[in-house]
């Protein structure tokens, strides 16, 4: 579980784009929603312990992240990944990407790489294995950063904006896979169109201009999103 | 003759290299910290930066003969007329064109390659090498754009370096007097020369660019 506790963040001074956030992710997926620059990118990058809020707690498993030293840090965010809107892949092939989490996790490149196969198998990928990283389509792209995060052994995902502008066949593929590990990972999707992820949400976060407006059951929120925006 | 401006040459290559190599070696911590900063000030500091890529190289040499000369602040360093002057003359030539085009490379390195490698599970010291690792060429291309800057440059050479034969002499300032002396074909057989070097530093920095 992912708890943030009063959470405030600027970028610049104090022009805060977070104000008072209080929120829980638990097991299940949860949707952010909101408009253009509502903050919900930032949101998922303070949950996921790469920004730290100017006030406020996050608590990982109850773990306050940020009052831990270094090595722990490491280790608490070893069970989370954020996946970019914007894909990036690293230089090299698309093996090279996939496997680097592992690597650096000290895993030998022979067991990274059986692990790199077998994901890259589940997501239908594999003829892009051997295929230079940045060569790649933003479909294909948006494919290998999730089996870059999926091939890890983690316990929470965020994903921003992940579907979008995306190939219905692949969509459809994405969704399905988020779909398949619903029960056993705490999912938070940031997205400003609700209507091809909603079917598989658990609970939906409605956030605009930095402030929670609303939060609840998928159906109830969605139909006053529709009515505002 | 050959050996004139092959000595020529090789102190022009040795003096803009060495140039290069001191203003890297500010700008780059400069450009990293200035990357770091959560405040507004950092764009109006990236534009002082941009608009001193055009600041005119005579303009460098004059503040430099200023300085150093017998009467000036630094005078006693002796430093006129050697080649130290000429190169630390080049390399404040060209650090702000360092820093504007480091300060793109590292930003998007901060933004994208930082916080990619944090959210995959990488350390400080781990995020810290894929950085390295994914700009290393990008710095490259951009430490053969400085250069090619310095090699060019003639103000700054010229008066502060005096355009000492076998000592401060460069393309630039051997150009420029051989034109005055008359000596067209020396002066286009240097252009020449110089010209190719160049070429090759920006081919050099067009392939790396390209490769990756």
């Amino acid at each position: 579980m992912i708890v943030l506790k009063n959470i405030w963040f600027s970028y610049v001074d104090e022009n805060y784009v977070l104000k008072n956030i209080d929120i829980e992710f638990n097991r299940g997926i949860t949707i952010v929603l909101g408009p253009n620059g509502s903050g919900k990118t930032t949101l998922l990058k303070i949950a996921s312990c790469i920004y730290k809020p100017m006030r406020g707690e996050v608590l990982i498993d109850n773990i306050n992240y940020w009052s831990l030293n270094e090595e722990e840090k490491v280790k608490l965010r070893r069970r989370i990944v954020y996946v970019h809107e914007n894909p990036i892949l690293l230089r090299g092939s698309v093996l090279d990407n996939i496997i680097y989490g592992l690597i650096i996790r000290g895993y030998s490149k022979d067991d990274a790489i059986k692990k790199a196969y077998k994901i890259s198998r589940e997501l239908n990928i594999t003829s892009l294995l051997s295929r230079k990283a940045k060569t790649l389509s933003m479909g294909e792209r948006r494919l290998v950063t999730l089996a870059r995060a999926l091939v890890l052994d983690i316990d929470y995902l965020l994903l921003d904006e992940p579907i979008v502008h995306l190939h219905p066949s692949i969509r459809e593929l994405i969704i399905d896979i988020i779909r398949d590990m619903k029960s056993e990972k705490v999912i938070v999707i940031a997205t400003h169109d609700p209507l091809s992820t909603l079917k598989i949400a658990s609970k939906v976060v409605l956030l605009d201009s930095g402030k929670i407006v609303n939060m609840g059951e998928p159906r109830n929120i969605l139909d006053k999103y529709i009515v505002k925006y | 003759m050959y050996t004139e401006i092959y000595g020529i040459a090789l102190r022009s290559l040795l003096i803009s290299s060495t140039a290069t190599l001191l203003a890297l070696a500010w700008s780059i911590p400069f450009t990293v910290k200035l990357v770091s900063i959560r405040h507004e000030s950092k764009e109006a500091i990236v534009g002082v930066f941009n608009a001193l890529i055009g600041l005119p190289t005579v303009l460098v040499g004059l503040v430099l003969y200023s300085i150093f000369s017998c009467s000036g602040p630094l005078g006693f360093l002796e430093l006129l007329y050697t080649p130290y002057i000429i190169i630390i003359g080049e390399s404040i030539l060209i650090t702000p064109l360092l820093i504007s085009l480091l300060y793109e490379i590292f930003n998007r390195a901060y933004n994208e390659y930082w916080e990619l490698a944090l959210t995959l599970g990488a350390d400080k010291f781990q995020a810290c090498k894929l950085i390295i690792r994914e700009i290393i060429s990008d710095v490259f291309v951009v430490s053969l754009i400085g250069f090619s800057r310095a090699i060019g440059e003639l103000g700054v050479a010229l008066i502060v370096g005096g355009n000492i034969k076998g000592y401060t002499r460069v393309f630039t300032t051997a150009i420029a007097l051989e034109v005055e002396k008359g000596e067209f074909g020396t002066a286009i057989a240097l252009g020449l020369l110089l010209f190719i070097v160049i070429l090759s530093v920006i081919l050099t920095a067009r392939v790396i660019k390209r490769r990756v």
